[in-house]
C-alpha cells in the first residue's frame, strides 16, 4: 500500500473507533446508582449559633448522594427548569419537588452558613451567589 | 525561524519597545476593565457597541484583503506580486488576532467566551463570525510560515500548502461577508439593513487593504531594505484604485435610496452622520473629512502622473486608509445605532481607557505584524 | 556469505510496510479513542439518574400575550415599573447611560415611530406608553445569539439564561424595541432593596423583562399586571380563543410596535 493509503486507512480506523466509542458511552449508562432510600436519619446538626437538625430524609436524596452528587443535580435542575420547563422532579419514593434552588433553599436557608461551611473548607468558589440569593442574604 | 525576529538594529528595538509600551498601558486599561466593567467605556444602553467593534469591523476588512495579492499570484501566476504574497498573509495573520482580540475586550463575560464553541448556533451571525475567523488566522498562518520555511531551506513549498492556500482565497471573501451579514440581517438597524453592505464592506476592505500594502511595502523598502516591486506596487494601485471607485459608488447608491426614497428610517441615520439629526451633529465633520478625504485619494490613485509620484501615492493612500477607517468604523458602526429604536439622538464619546485598550490591542497587532515581517523580510533577502 | 537475495529483500520490505500500516492504524484507533474519551468523560463522573417524572411541556400550546390599555394608564404613575423592578432585584443607577430598566413609560411617537403622527389628537401625542419586550413570536434577538442563551421557550416567552450569556450584546442590536439592557457594572450596589423572589444578575450579562416566568409557574400573575392600580394591563393565553386577552382582542383595536418588521410581538396596545 502506498504511504497516502496507508494514512487514510489510519484516519477512517480511527473515526470508526472514536464512532463506536462514541455510541457506547452515549448510549450506556454507567455506574448508575439509584437513590435508595436513607437509613436512619443522621441529623447534621447546621452550626453552634443555630443548632437546628435538618431531618435528611426529607431531602430530595440521601444525604451521601447529595453530597457527592449536588453540583450535577443543580446542573441538571437549572437546564431543565430554564431551558426544557421541566420543573418536577420525582424522588423513587414518589415525592414531588420543584427543580428550584428554592427547594432547596427551603430547608438549608434557615442555616446561613450551610453552603459555606464546606465550600470555605475545601476552598471550592462556585459563583452562584453574585447573582442567587444565598442563605446569608435570605432573611427567614 | 522566528529567532529572526530578534536581531535588529536600533530602530527596529526602539519600535518594538514603543508597541510594548503601549500594549502595557493597554494591559492596564483592560484590567480596569475587567475589574469594573464596561461601564468604563462609552458604551451605554443605547450605543451598545463602540470603539472595539468598529476596530473589530475595520480589521475584518484588512485581514480580507490579503486576497488582493494571494488571488493573481497563485491563480493567475502573476508573478509580480512575488515578494508582496508573504506580506499580504502576515498581514491578515495580524488583523484576524487584532479582531479577535477586540471581541474578547469587547465582551461582557470573556471567561465565557468558549460557550460559543459549547452551544454551537448556526443561526447566528457572531457564531460564524468567530468560526471562520479563527480559520482565517489558521490558514494563513501556517501556510505562509510553511512557504517561508521552505523557501528558507530552498526547496519548494510543500505540496500540501497549494489547498490550504486555495482555500484562504474564498475564505477571505467569506470572513468579511459574515461580518457584513452580522450587520445586515439585523431588523432594527435600517442603517444595516441593505443588501449593499456586503458588496460595500468587500469594496472598502480591499481598497484599505491594498493601500495598506502599498504603504508598508514602501515601509519595508525604508527601513528594512526590501523592495517587492515597483510592478507590485503598480498593480496595487490599479487594484485600490478600482476599488476606491466601488466603494465610494456604494456609498452613493446607498445616499440616493435613502434620500429619494424618503423613507424616514432609510433617512435618519445618514442624517446624523452627515447633516445633524435633533440638534446632534458630533460626528458631521468627521464624515465629510472622510468623505472628502477618501474621494480626494482616489482621483489621486487613478491620476497617472500623481500616483507615479511615491510622495503623491504615500499621502493618498494614507488618505484612503484614514477616510475608510473613519467611515467603517466611526460612521457605520456608531451610526447604526442612532436614532435607537425608541427614535432618540444619543451621542457616543469613548472613554479614555477604553482608547488605552484599542491602542493596546492595536500594539499587539502590530507588533505581531513586525515580528513576522522581520522574519519574512529576513528569510527572503537571504534567499 | 549471508547476503539478503532480492526475494528475502521483498519480504523484508513487506514487512517493514506491514509494520508502517500497523503502526498508523494503531495509532488511528488510539486518536480515535482518545477524542471519544475526551468528549464523552462518561466515566469520569458518575451520572446521576434519578426517576425524573416527565412533565416536558408542549411547545406552542400557550402563548403568552398581554394588553396594554393606554386609556387606562394614569399619568404619573410607575406602580407596574416599581413593582417589576423591585421584585426583579433590577438596579437603579438613575437615568444614565448604564440604565437597567424592564419596563418603562415612552411617550406615543417613540413607542410607535413608524405609526401615522399626522393630525393625531394631542392627548395622544402626548400619552406615555408602556414599553417592555415584547415577546415576539419571530424573534431577530433569539437569532442572533451566538450561544443561544437569548432562547424563545415552549409558552412564547423570550427567555435569558444569564448562566450562558457571553454579554456579546448582539441581542440587543438586534432588538427593535430597544427593550434589553446590559449590566455594565455590578448590579448589587444598585439594588436598594434585595428581593428574595429572584436573583439578581451578575456584571457582564444581558437582561430584560421576562413576563415574569417565575410568578407564572406559581400561577400568579406578572407582577406589572398585579400591581397595576386601574386595571390597565391584562395578561392571558394568546392560543385560547376563550381566553381575557383574545375576547378584549376581539373587541377593541389594537396596535403593535413596529409590525413591518414581522417580529410578531405578543404585547398589543389599546391606543
Amino acid at each position: 500500500m502506498s504511504k497516502h493509503i496507508q494514512t487514510l486507512v489510519a484516519v477512517l480506523v480511527g473515526l470508526v473507533v472514536f464512532a463506536g466509542a462514541a455510541l457506547f458511552m452515549l448510549g450506556a449508562h454507567h455506574n448508575v446508582r439509584t437513590a435508595t432510600a436513607a437509613p436512619a436519619s443522621s441529623a447534621i446538626v447546621a452550626s453552634p449559633a443555630k443548632a437546628v437538625p435538618i431531618d435528611s430524609t426529607k431531602c430530595i436524596a440521601p444525604t451521601e448522594y447529595m453530597k457527592a452528587h449536588h453540583m450535577q443535580v443543580l446542573d441538571q435542575w437549572r437546564f431543565d427548569s430554564v431551558r426544557k420547563g421541566t420543573r418536577t422532579f420525582v424522588t423513587p419514593d414518589g415525592r414531588h419537588f420543584d427543580k428550584s434552588l428554592n427547594t432547596c433553599l427551603g430547608c438549608h436557608a434557615s442555616n446561613p452558613m450551610f453552603c459555606f461551611m464546606c465550600h470555605d473548607y475545601a476552598n471550592v468558589k462556585p459563583t452562584c451567589w453574585s447573582c442567587h440569593l444565598s442563605p446569608m442574604e435570605t432573611t427567614k | 525561524m522566528i529567532e529572526k525576529a530578534l536581531k535588529g538594529d536600533r530602530a527596529y528595538w526602539a519600535w518594538v519597545a514603543l508597541l510594548l509600551v503601549f500594549t502595557g498601558l493597554g494591559m492596564s486599561a483592560y484590567g480596569q476593565q475587567m475589574s469594573l466593567g464596561l461601564g468604563v467605556t462609552g458604551m451605554g444602553r443605547d450605543i451598545s457597541w463602540g470603539v472595539y467593534i468598529s476596530q473589530f469591523t475595520f480589521l475584518v476588512g484588512v485581514a480580507a484583503s490579503a486576497v488582493m495579492v494571494v488571488l493573481p499570484y497563485y491563480l493567475h501566476n502573476q508573478k509580480a506580486f512575488g515578494k508582496m504574497v508573504i506580506v499580504g498573509e502576515f498581514l491578515a495573520v495580524s488583523a484576524a488576532l487584532m479582531c479577535m482580540l477586540f471581541i474578547l475586550a469587547d465582551m461582557g463575560k470573556p471567561q465565557r467566551v468558549l460557550n460559543v464553541l459549547r452551544y454551537p448556533s448556526p443561526h447566528s451571525m457572531v457564531f460564524w463570525d468567530v468560526m471562520v475567523l479563527n480559520g482565517y488566522l489558521l490558514l494563513n498562518l501556517i501556510s505562509g510560515w510553511a512557504v517561508l520555511g521552505a523557501e528558507r531551506k530552498g526547496v519548494a513549498a510543500p505540496a500540501w500548502t497549494r489547498p490550504l492556500i486555495y482555500l484562504s482565497i474564498p475564505w477571505a471573501f467569506s470572513i468579511h461577508t459574515v461580518t457584513a451579514f452580522l450587520f445586515a440581517g439585523l431588523p432594527s438597524r435600517h442603517l444595516w439593513l441593505t443588501a449593499v453592505l456586503a458588496p460595500r464592506f468587500l469594496a472598502s476592505a480591499f481598497a484599505a487593504g491594498t493601500a495598506i500594502l502599498i504603504l508598508i511595502s514602501f515601509l519595508l523598502k525604508r527601513f528594512a531594505g526590501y523592495d517587492a516591486g515597483r510592478e507590485a506596487r503598480d498593480k496595487l494601485t490599479v487594484l485600490c484604485a478600482y476599488a476606491g471607485i466601488a466603494n465610494f459608488f456604494l456609498l452613493g447608491t446607498e445616499f440616493f435610496t435613502a434620500f429619494y426614497s424618503n423613507v424616514p428610517e432609510h433617512m435618519h441615520s445618514f442624517q446624523y452622520l452627515y447633516f445633524g439629526l435633533e440638534g446632534h451633529a458630533p460626528l458631521v465633520p468627521f464624515m465629510w473629512f472622510s468623505l472628502i478625504l477618501g474621494l480626494a485619494s482616489v482621483a489621486v490613485f487613478l491620476a497617472p502622473p500623481l500616483r507615479r509620484q511615491n510622495g503623491w501615492l504615500i499621502t493618498a493612500a494614507i488618505g484612503l486608509v484614514l477616510s475608510i477607517w473613519i467611515d467603517k468604523g466611526v460612521g457605520l458602526v456608531i451610526g447604526g445605532f442612532i436614532p435607537t429604536p425608541l427614535d432618540a439622538v444619543v451621542d457616543y464619546m469613548p472613554t479614555l481607557t477604553e482608547l488605552s485598550v484599542t491602542l493596546g490591542i492595536w500594539s499587539i497587532g502590530l507588533l505581531l505584524l513586525t515580528v513576522l515581517l522581520k522574519v519574512a523580510v529576513a528569510v527572503k533577502k537571504e534567499a | 556469505m549471508l547476503e539478503l537475495s532480492s526475494v528475502a529483500h521483498g519480504d523484508h520490505e513487506m514487512n517493514q510496510q506491514r509494520r508502517e500500516f500497523l503502526r498508523k492504524a494503531g495509532l488511528g484507533a488510539l486518536a480515535g479513542l482518545g477524542a471519544a474519551a475526551g468528549l464523552f468523560p462518561a466515566f469520569a463522573l458518575e451520572k446521576t439518574d434519578l426517576s425524573v417524572f416527565s412533565d416536558k411541556p408542549e411547545p406552542g400550546k400557550v402563548r403568552w400575550g398581554m394588553l396594554v390599555n393606554t386609556r387606562k394608564c394614569r399619568e404619573g404613575c410607575t406602580t407596574c415599573i416599581t413593582a417589576c423592578h423591585h421584585t426583579h432585584n433590577v438596579p437603579d443607577f438613575g437615568s444614565s447611560k448604564s440604565e437597567v430598566k424592564w419596563i418603562w413609560k415612552s411617550p406615543y411617537d417613540k413607542a410607535f415611530p413608524t405609526s401615522s403622527r399626522q393630525f393625531q389628537s394631542e392627548e395622544v401625542l402626548n400619552r406615555k406608553v408602556l414599553t417592555l419586550c415584547n415577546h415576539c413570536a419571530e424573534p431577530p434577538c433569539t437569532r442572533a445569539c451566538p450561544t443561544e442563551a437569548t432562547f424563545k421557550r415552549w409558552d412564547g416567552i423570550v427567555s435569558m439564561d444569564y448562566h450562558r450569556c457571553i454579554g456579546c450584546r448582539f441581542c440587543m442590536a438586534a432588538c427593535p424595541y430597544g427593550s434589553r439592557s446590559f449590566n455594565w457594572q455590578d448590579p448589587r450596589p444598585g439594588v436598594r432593596e434585595l428581593s428574595s423572589t429572584y436573583p439578581t444578575r451578575e456584571r457582564g450579562v444581558v437582561e430584560k423583562c421576562n413576563f415574569c416566568s417565575e410568578r407564572l409557574v406559581k400561577g400568579e400573575l406578572p407582577a406589572c399586571v398585579a400591581t397595576c392600580p386601574e386595571e390597565a394591563l391584562s395578561f392571558g393565553d394568546l392560543n385560547d380563543p376563550k381566553s381575557a386577552i383574545r375576547t378584549m382582542l376581539q373587541s377593541n383595536e389594537t396596535m403593535q410596535r413596529k409590525p413591518e418588521l414581522g417580529t410578531l410581538p405578543s404585547v398589543f396596545y389599546i391606543i
